[in-house]
């Protein structure tokens, strides 16, 4: 980067927030896509560390007259190499906008800053008697303006769907410098085209979100889990379907092929308590009263029962509920190092048992292994192609071609969660139509006519 | 009331005094300055121990209930013995260190005499009538309750290394008083075995060191270990360190990892990632040494130093050796 | 063999407030629930029960409300559960409370073995289990995290730490023991028997039904030998961070004075 540029970043942001030492920066170019199929950064990016709307305008106003690449960074979690640099850059992270300005219980919303980690916001709800954020996409370090703009999801969606149904209002900063409010406190909104639901899931290309006006909830005060092992997965998707026509919503179904689950446990020191079966459900149930929950409880079990399961095991302590969430949560840790590929598809509900088959199977014709963690009840599946003696294997383009065919045979989206970032552009073809494409493009360029925002992210123009 | 003085229990280790036997005397030396009454020192344990340092640190008397039947610790013997000599000399104050050991043992000792207990104590003071407070914390070390026992004696274990040890006088004259044991057989528990297994517990330790990305590379771990040995505390590291490989994850503090609560947590090259915060943000110092100044790791530190830990953790290793009045 | 696991219950952690102006711990918003360490307790009365048969009793005691933790004993492989409950036994310190535990022991009778857990989260003290014993005249031993043999006459056990060593003990029956957590994991429970455990009588036994073993006296407040005088709610310590550059020298006095009190 040239020094013309960073003292032009010092002069906004101070000395302090402007990281040019390699060593440093490495730990802001990179998210949690695996080793082997990161997109490669930029390493004369540097990074910038505003704290306010106004110095972030200051950056974009520098860079569109400079014509200078930003690409925006959260938390860094995501999935799909978004935050990535790829061309040189100004990173700019939103970490010191961590401010929660306001907990709003008569209108039940939170003003973010942009920042703000989801640990921070379940913190201090922790404080508030009965409200709660209910969207958990898995890694608390996620920050809020991300978690709007990849509109994150997580093993909740199930009972209260995903990121986008809870914004109300935002500020932005365009890539012009220009910050511009959008929504609010209201509930009921009709002036003319949304484009707050456009910034959602726009992957930084549009707009830096710098504020957020986020729904909060009533906090369900009971919750439990359920782990019901079943000898097949038929039975367990059978199970699942009756579950969720039976009139009570879960707050998560989760499922993992059963190796995941013993071997995090016995990675994490712990034991996977489901001794018997081969395909094993974790049901996640929250009621407002203790009653409701055991209600809840019974009904499941007997649905469970009546599709052959082996006997349901209960955790109700907080503390067990949270040890079986982390093997849940950790399953990643125990496979990362073997991991090519990920896929995040998603496809009906019904359809998922067919579907899996189909994956199963396409591994078995190449004579390796994929490994299955499914938010069941909502149709989102992570499957994998893995990693032969540490290498990607030849045949890995066109297995993933055959899996996104059996997805689209379900009328599948290659991505339910993680989105497509800079690893999915060219797959997105293969979903999209071109006049669908096209819009998608012309929108781009009227929120960023000099394409300086994220480029080479969501869609090429 | 006919009681008087106050009694120390005192502990052996390895056939020699267990350093909590000093700080019980040197907290008794502070109470009798207001009590005016004697402090004496009980020693239950195998023949050979040199109690003449508990003299040297302020004991008046020191009784030995020597037998070599006391050299695998058991509670109900010792109990019989403590409880009669309880019993005939009457003490209005008996202090036990709070080791493993005295917590099993006191309980029974109280019960047998009928008498109250406060555990834990890491405060004791004497009131205006000449009783015994004990301040010891409950709710998890969240409250501070002031305790007083209306039974004598008063008796109460206190934490190790709560306070510091008596000062040594080696001029005092020895004052060793050897008794016969009261019982030096049980039939109802006996010992079989004793043997060490002694590992670094990173959740017990008063003192973290943890290293993060800032370590480049596996060797470089040394010099983080090597400052932990110097402080006295135990190696920890971020999860970043653990999924390079670089330490077991008995090692990890943080939400997936260990949470913990030392005294003095120093982290090096830590930026401080939430995840990371959440395991350890409860301690009671928090010292961070990072290069980069907006690293959040600072915004809960108590003391940061912005620098490159490859030079300041080296100096402060070499720094430490040096200066032997220190250590 | 018949065995008794001692169990408490204690408000959830997590969930309690601590009011620092006025003194006083606020546990109206936290859950009740069966002290954790308890929980290893219990799990080890179910192991041996698994292993060597044994019926196990569960006791607690404390206000009507406690018989939840009853109910989630059985849950968790008991068989019976007690819940001593009366006005009287209120505000009993840890002699008291060892005083009224070890009547209705002898009152129900017959026990081989007794389990506790290490210490409850709550009161912290460790002392209730050794207590127990003694008004028992029955050996014990503290932080057991192994049991290597049970027999008709005797209990072996292994000892974490004592003095410095591990320890191995046999100790005649009936006898007391105090578990670490790391001695087992406990299991979940099924959701049949969860649900199951909802429905059962839980027994309650009152001052009344022990006045052959012990005197009014000797329990709740009237019986216990130590009084709270004044709770002290120190305040969290708001960090205030102190940051240094090229002050090399001042940063080592700081590491240096720190550490201090907390050395090995």
């Amino acid at each position: 980067m040239e020094l013309k540029t960073i003292n032009g970043l010092i002069d906004i942001v101070g000395d302090d927030y402007v990281i040019t030492n390699p060593t440093q920066k490495i730990s802001y170019m990179y998210d949690q896509v695996e080793m082997a199929m990161r997109p490669e950064a930029n390493e004369n990016s540097i990074v910038v560390k505003p704290k306010n709307a106004d110095q972030i305008s200051k950056i974009m106003k520098y860079a569109s007259e400079n014509n200078i690449v930003v690409v925006v960074r959260g938390g860094g979690t995501g999935l799909c190499g978004a935050c990535t640099p790829t061309r040189e850059s100004i990173i700019l992270s939103t970490e010191r906008l961590n401010k929660i300005i306001e907990i709003d219980e008569d209108n039940m919303v939170a003003v973010l800053e942009a920042g703000v980690t989801l640990y921070d916001l379940l913190e201090e709800l922790e404080k508030h008697e009965s409200v709660g954020f209910p969207v958990h996409p898995g890694d608390e370090g996620a920050q809020m303006g991300g978690m709007a703009v990849t509109n994150a999801g997580g093993a909740r969606a199930v009972k209260h769907g995903v990121m986008r149904k809870h914004i109300q209002g935002m500020e932005v900063v365009l890539p012009s410098g220009e910050i511009m409010e959008l929504g609010g406190k209201l509930i009921k909104n009709n002036a003319g085209y949304n484009l707050m639901q456009l910034i959602i899931g726009s992957e930084g290309t549009l707009a830096v979100v710098t504020r957020i006006i986020l729904k909060i909830y009533p906090k369900d005060k009971y919750s439990a889990t359920i782990i019901a092992p079943f000898e097949n997965f038929d039975d367990a998707s059978r199970a699942v379907l009756e579950i969720l026509k039976s009139g009570t919503t879960p707050l998560a179904v989760e499922y993992q092929d059963k190796h995941l689950f013993v071997d995090t446990a016995k990675m994490l020191g712990t034991q996977w308590q489901a001794e018997k079966g081969n395909a094993d459900l974790m049901i996640i149930i929250s009621e407002k009263t203790e009653a409701a929950l055991y209600e809840t409880c019974g009904m499941i079990n007997e649905i469970c029962e009546k599709n052959n399961s082996y006997e349901t095991l209960f955790a109700g302590k907080k503390s067990e509920q949270d040890e079986l969430l982390l093997i849940r949560s950790q399953h990643y840790e125990l496979i990362k190092d073997i991991i090519g590929h990920s896929f995040d598809t998603a496809v009906a509900v019904a359809d998922v048992p067919a579907y899996l088959k189909e994956l199963k199977s396409l591994a078995k014709e190449y004579n390796t292994i994929t490994n299955i963690t499914a938010h069941i009840a909502d149709g989102n599946i992570h499957s994998d192609i893995v990693l032969v003696d540490g290498k990607m294997p030849p045949y890995a383009e066109e297995l993933k071609e055959k899996i996104f065919k059996a997805c689209f045979k379900y009328n599948g989206t290659i991505t339910g969660e993680h989105g497509i970032g800079k690893l999915r552009i060219d797959d997105l073809k293969l979903q999209k139509s071109s006049t669908e494409l096209g819009l998608m493009r012309g929108i781009k360029k009227l929120f960023d006519p000099c394409n300086i925002l994220n480029p080479g992210t969501v869609i090429e123009v | 009331m006919d009681n008087i003085g106050i009694l120390i229990l005192a502990e052996h280790k390895n056939g020699s005094i267990h350093k909590i036997s000093y700080e019980l005397l040197g907290k008794a030396k502070e109470l009798a300055k207001e009590l005016h009454e004697p402090i004496s020192c009980l020693m239950v344990g195998p023949t050979g121990i040199d109690l003449k340092e508990l003299n040297q640190r302020g004991a008046e008397t020191v009784y030995y209930i020597k037998s070599n039947v006391f050299s695998n610790p058991e509670e109900y013997l010792y109990k019989k013995n403590i409880v009669e000599f309880i019993h005939e000399r009457k003490p209005k104050i008996v202090l036990i260190g709070a080791t493993n050991f005295g917590r099993s043992l006191a309980p029974r000792i109280a019960a047998a005499l009928k008498t109250g207990l406060t555990a834990d104590c890491t405060d004791l003071k004497i009131d205006e009538d000449g009783n015994l407070v004990q301040i010891r914390p409950a709710f998890s070390d969240n409250i501070l309750a002031h305790i007083k026992t209306v039974t004598y004696p008063q008796i109460a274990t206190i934490r190790y290394k709560e306070f510091s040890e008596a000062e040594k006088d080696s001029s005092i004259k020895t004052n060793i008083i050897e008794i016969k044991t009261y019982m030096d057989s049980c039939s109802k528990s006996e010992v079989l075995k004793m043997f060490s297994d002694e590992k670094d517990d990173i959740t017990e330790a008063q003192i973290v060191v943890a290293a993060g990305r800032g370590i480049r590379k596996k060797e470089d771990l040394k010099m983080i270990q090597d400052l932990a040995d110097k402080l006295g505390g135990v190696m920890g590291a971020s999860r970043a360190l653990v999924d390079a490989g670089m330490v077991s994850s008995a090692y990890q503090v943080g939400y997936s990892g260990n949470r913990v609560k030392p005294k003095v947590y120093i982290a090096c090259g830590i930026s401080g990632a939430p995840q990371h915060l959440a395991g350890m943000k409860e301690s009671g110092t928090i010292i961070a040494i990072n290069s980069d100044p907006s690293a959040p790791i600072f915004s809960i530190a108590d003391y940061g130093y912005v620098g490159d830990i490859y030079e300041i953790v080296p100096q402060l290793i070499r720094d430490l050796s040096q200066e032997e009045t220190w250590n | 063999m018949n065995i008794l696991a001692l169990v408490k219950e204690v408000p959830d952690m997590t969930k309690v407030n601590f009011d620092c102006e006025r003194g006083v711990v606020d546990r109206s918003s936290a859950e009740s629930e069966i002290n954790p360490f308890d929980i290893n307790a219990l799990q080890t009365a179910v192991n041996i029960k698994n292993q060597y048969g044994a019926k196990v009793s569960v006791l607690t005691m404390g206000p009507p409300k406690a018989e939840k933790s009853i109910r989630d004993a059985y849950a968790r492989g008991a068989d019976e559960g007690i819940l001593l409950t009366d006005r009287k036994f209120g505000g009993a310190d840890t002699c008291a409370t060892a005083m009224t535990l070890s009547a209705v022991i002898k009152y129900l009778g017959n026990f081989n073995l007794i389990v506790c857990g290490e210490k409850s989260v709550d009161g912290d003290t460790a002392q209730v289990g050794a207590e127990v014993a003694e008004f028992l005249d029955i050996p014990h031993a503290y932080y057991v995290d192994k049991i290597i043999e049970i027999t008709n006459e005797n209990i072996t056990v292994e000892i974490e730490e004592i003095c410095g060593s591990k320890q191995i003990r046999k100790m005649k029956l009936p006898a007391l023991i105090g578990v670490t957590k790391n001695i087992n994991h406990p299991r979940l429970p099924t959701v049949n028997r969860k649900l199951e455990s909802l429905e059962i009588d839980v027994k309650t036994i009152s001052l009344e039904d022990l006045s052959d073993y012990i005197s009014e006296e000797s329990t709740g407040f009237k019986g216990s030998p130590t009084k709270v005088s004044k709770i002290e709610i120190p305040r969290t310590i708001k960090r205030e961070s102190l940051i240094l550059r090229d002050d090399y020298n001042s940063f080592k006095e700081i590491i240096k004075n720190e550490t201090k009190g907390a050395r090995r």
